[in-house]
């Protein structure tokens, strides 16, 4: 194993070792009303936890994409500046003789999250082990399913967390690099066929089904499951991911275009049968109808950004409280992005979407660079899952769609989310690592 | 192959995120302004959580409630119950409702009633003053009105025929709001209380309750149709008799009479028939008039369609009162002659709130013209000593109105509502609705008592709507309409309530 400087990476992660403790200190300022920065033990934690897997990746002479993690890097060190200010007792740790507050636990996640990454991206030498045993990847999806259907108790109308004692996971974070490996699996081993032989009604051309119908009753089960879950804004997820691939696998505007209508046909189904996906659409359209009821967090949500404005309130001045109880409920985890756009202004807004843009832009890259189609596929199902997440709940703050309670990636609070989009840039990294070893290879 | 693709899928993301953030300057940027000055906007409910709020008096002067700032908190206290549903509330937890919400800028002082000094205020960027408000309600008259109803629920709504202004809007029961708009923690604990209350405190019933309106709507049925030209008050119809006994076929439903309480049945006309309450008379009144005529007095009187108490852009809320099935927040079409029929003595699908009702009796008295309801007298300036200041800001309530029916039918409406009262048949229905019985010697009052069948084994709601002075040569100074929920029939729970509230105006306002 040979040293691999990685220079454009280090470059671009200087900053976040003033943008961090920076932040943290602003916010202290602002919030004590003293010239002073405050305790800075945890934005310094988070910065050497960023230089470690910079130095883990050089020592171990890896190759892989060199902007990934700057992007990752700064949109945690934005979460953490965010999840720091905010009051510290809505979540936490009891565990282990230890009592940890918001931003301490998170911490501790991006800990265990950049761990499980810099072992996939140096760790996974060969994607055998993903490829050829996707079926058994699907069977773990469907235990974890199985397990949240079980086990699973119940927030806000959602079942999706496992108790495990000392923490809750969420399994619908694990269960989607599950499916997207299997999917990746799939579609790399019959894509020509699903392409060559296509059948046409009408002026759509259909999928073969033959071929298709395995991944397609797979995925219907999982749908469906989900669905029961009251995890909508998973489901919406999943079958975001499932086209994306598709298309990238087949290039086929129309199964896109099939998809979309059986997605619409299911969500009228969905919106007529459940009564939470019917209030749902109902807020959505019209918030301000009910402001202190039902419309209350899209509500509270719409004012926080018209509050941010152009510029922002300015880090620690956000209206965070009103007389005692939070504004925007769930701030931490839903409303992450609503609460850096209060603070930080439409800038501050533009530059956490220009990161995650560029996050996805390297993922394309490392995809389209990949040496083979599986690799492909799997760096294009991971890149759309985090993309697409990132689209949907922002999109849903904005109202730009129905508000679904799924996270933003790296930034809001929540262990597994943050652990599961971590092992995502790993697997991505990895892949990228591949490709360009073997374009060495070639070339030598 | 697959890096074609992949190109592509990116140009979709980038399209993606591109719509994602012009969603962001959307609110961000483009609505940002709008939205700041919302009234439930947090930020605006944080900023007067510190500053102090005007003053609201009553027409004579009372205080209703004030407000004092406490370790930097605005504080409100209210002082009269009966006045809840009117001056709704002005809570830190639960924003604001009633005129503390119509009114909010003005309390609160972020606007002036004078735009250009209001336009000098926002220039030199001053610090809000308060003003005031002084109410067109007489707190003498709407807690004489809350006794009558007394714990029973109900509406009492008066209405200035001549002028709009509201004399009274009492809803119960009611309950207090310093609770409410106290301290966050007390105020939540008082709310849910209300919230878990059975009898519904919190509907302001003579606003937002919608009630079938029984007989009490056959003075509209009888108007619509005198100034439609179809009937006239001598109009009779044949078969009405016999119809009385043995029911009236329209479409193969048999529309029956109520009770008739022994009154043998005659040709009657449209003053005994108004008296004894016919169904099968206005039932007959309500098909000569026909649909679409029926649909469009409705209107022009004010139902179908929903109605402020106050100017537009500034009053109090009314919910919209149906005449039919109500579709989009508007009056559907009649599904038949036999809900036309029904609808013509206050059955079918019809649904009203007293304040509707109240604005009929007022169209009635103000010779046709519904006049322009409004319940806040002026604006005037703020004093600190909690006393009513000289200095008048601003005097609200445009008068005028809308004519809605002609003189001759608002006339020969207005008389055959004398005879419900005085009549000889009337009396055994309405009479206690006779300001004579209450001290008043030398005036009549008009009415209507209605009985509205809820059907099952439910006590009806019990109605009267009314006005005095009522004989030839007087002009009327007070329209009023009376609910009682599951009162029973209108003649023994309402009409002596709007007797007393209708009696007790006039000694109020004697030699004015």
């Amino acid at each position: 194993m040979r040293i691999a400087w990685r220079g454009a990476e280090l470059k671009l992660l200087l900053p976040i070792l003033l943008l961090v403790p920076f932040g943290f200190a602003v916010t202290n300022v602002a919030l004590s009303g003293a010239l002073e920065t405050g305790d800075l033990t945890m934005a310094v934690g988070y910065v050497a936890l960023i230089a470690v897997a910079h130095v883990v990746l050089v020592a171990s002479g890896h190759r892989g994409d060199q902007l990934v993690l700057p992007a990752v890097g700064v949109m945690g060190g934005i979460g953490m500046i965010m999840l720091n200010r905010l009051p510290q007792d809505l979540a936490g740790t009891r565990a282990f003789g230890l009592e940890l507050g918001m931003a301490s636990t998170q911490l501790l996640w991006f800990a265990v999250g950049i761990v499980a990454m810099l072992a996939i991206a140096v760790g996974l030498r060969d994607d055998g082990i993903l490829r050829h045993y996707k079926y058994s990847w699907a069977a773990v999806g469907i235990a974890l399913l199985a397990a949240t259907m079980l086990f699973g108790y119940e927030v806000n109308g959602a079942r999706l967390w496992i108790d495990l004692g000392p923490v809750s996971i969420q399994p619908g974070e694990l269960l989607k690099i599950v499916l997207v490996i299997f999917i990746a699996g799939y579609l790399a081993e019959t894509r020509t066929l699903l392409t060559s032989a296509s059948m046409r009604i009408g002026f759509l051309s259909v999928p073969p089904l033959p071929y298709f119908l395995p991944m397609l009753v797979l995925f219907a089960a999982v749908m469906l499951i989900v669905v029961r879950l009251n995890d909508l804004g998973t489901a919406l997820l999943f079958f975001g991911i499932f086209l994306t691939m598709l298309f990238v696998a087949t290039g086929r505007r129309s199964y896109v275009l099939i998809g979309l209508i059986l997605f619409v046909a299911g969500f009228y189904v969905a919106y007529q049968m459940f009564g939470h996906v019917h209030a749902r659409v109902d807020v959505w359209l019209d918030p301000f109808a009910d402001p202190l009821g039902a419309g209350f967090q899209p509500v509270r949500a719409i004012y926080a950004l018209g509050r941010g404005g152009l510029f922002g309130e300015g880090l620690g001045q956000g209206l965070v409280t009103l007389g005692g109880s939070l504004t925007i409920p769930f701030v931490h985890t839903d409303f992450i992005f609503t609460a850096i756009a209060e603070e930080l202004g439409l800038l501050g807004a533009f530059a956490l979407l220009g990161f995650a843009a560029v996050l996805v832009f390297r993922g394309l890259r490392i995809a389209a660079l990949a040496r083979d189609d599986f690799g492909a596929l799997l760096a294009v199902g991971l890149t759309a899952s985090l993309g697409l997440q990132t689209l949907i709940i922002i999109g849903g703050n904005t109202k730009l769609i129905p508000l679904t309670g799924i996270t933003l990636p790296f930034v809001s609070y929540g262990g597994s989310s943050v652990v599961a989009s971590f092992i995502m840039i790993g697997l991505l990294l990895a892949i990228s690592h591949r490709s360009r070893t073997a374009e060495e290879a070639s070339e030598s | 192959m697959i890096a074609t693709n992949i190109r592509r899928l990116g140009l979709y993301l980038m399209l993606a995120f591109a719509v994602v953030s012009a969603s962001a300057v959307w609110w961000q940027v483009i609505e940002a302004d709008s939205l700041a000055t919302r009234t439930d906007n947090p930020e605006v409910i944080a900023a007067r959580r510190s500053l102090p709020r005007g003053t609201i008096f009553d027409a004579s002067g009372q205080v209703l409630a004030s407000s004092e700032v406490i370790d930097g908190l605005s504080r409100r206290t209210y002082f009269d119950p009966a006045f809840t549903h009117v001056l709704g509330y002005s809570s830190l937890r639960f924003g604001t409702t009633g005129i503390e919400r119509a009114f909010e800028d003005i309390l609160v002082g972020q606007t002036d009633p004078n735009p250009i000094r209001d336009l000098i205020s926002d220039v030199l960027d001053r610090q809000p003053q308060p003003r005031d408000l002084t109410l067109t309600i007489d707190q003498r008259l709407q807690d004489f009105a809350a006794a009558q109803l007394g714990g029973d629920p109900g509406a009492v709504v008066a209405i200035d025929p001549r002028t709009g202004a509201v004399l009274a809007l009492v809803s119960t029961p009611t309950f207090d709001a310093t609770p409410i708009s106290g301290d966050p923690d007390g105020a939540q604990g008082a709310m849910d209380a209300l919230r878990n209350d059975p009898a519904e405190p919190l509907l302001s019933r003579a606003r937002q309750g919608l009630y079938v309106p029984g007989s009490i709507m056959k003075v509209f049925t009888a108007a619509a149709a005198l100034d439609a030209g179809v009937t006239t008050p001598d109009t009779t119809f044949d078969n009405q008799p016999r119809e009385e006994r043995e029911g009236f076929v329209v479409d193969g439903f048999a529309i029956r009479e109520h009770d008739l309480g022994g009154i043998e049945p005659a040709l009657w006309a449209l003053s005994p028939a108004l008296q004894v309450s016919s169904n099968i008379y206005f039932a007959h009144v309500g098909l000569e008039l026909g649909q679409e005529n029926f649909l469009e007095y409705a209107r022009r009187f004010g139902f179908c369609a929903p109605m402020r108490i106050g100017p537009p852009d500034r009053g109090l809320s009314v919910g919209t009162s149906f005449v039919t099935e109500a579709v989009d927040g508007d009056c559907g079409p009649f599904r038949d002659n036999v809900e036309l029929a029904s609808a013509a003595f206050g059955q079918g699908r019809t649904a009203v709130t007293p304040v509707q009702m109240a604005m009929l009796a007022a169209a009635i008295a103000g010779d046709g013209v519904a006049p322009n309801p409004y319940v806040v007298k002026d604006v005037r300036a703020h004093s600190d000593d909690g006393s009513l200041s000289d200095q008048v800001l601003e005097t609200l309530g445009s008068g005028g109105g809308t004519r809605v029916v002609g003189s001759a039918a608002a006339a020969a409406t207005r008389q055959a509502m004398v005879d419900a009262v005085n009549g000889e048949l009337g009396r055994l229905y309405a009479g206690q609705a006779d300001v004579t019985l209450y001290g008043i010697g030398d005036a009549r009052s008009a009415g209507k008592t209605g009985t509205a069948e809820l059907g099952g084994e439910q006590a009806p709601h019990s109605w009267f709507i009314g006005f005095a002075p009522a004989e030839d040569d007087a002009t009327p100074r007070i329209a009023i309409a009376v609910l009682v929920e599951r009162g029973g029939s209108g003649s023994a729970g309402a009409a002596p309530i709007a007797g007393r509230v209708m009696a007790e105006w006039l000694r109020l306002t004697a030699g004015s």
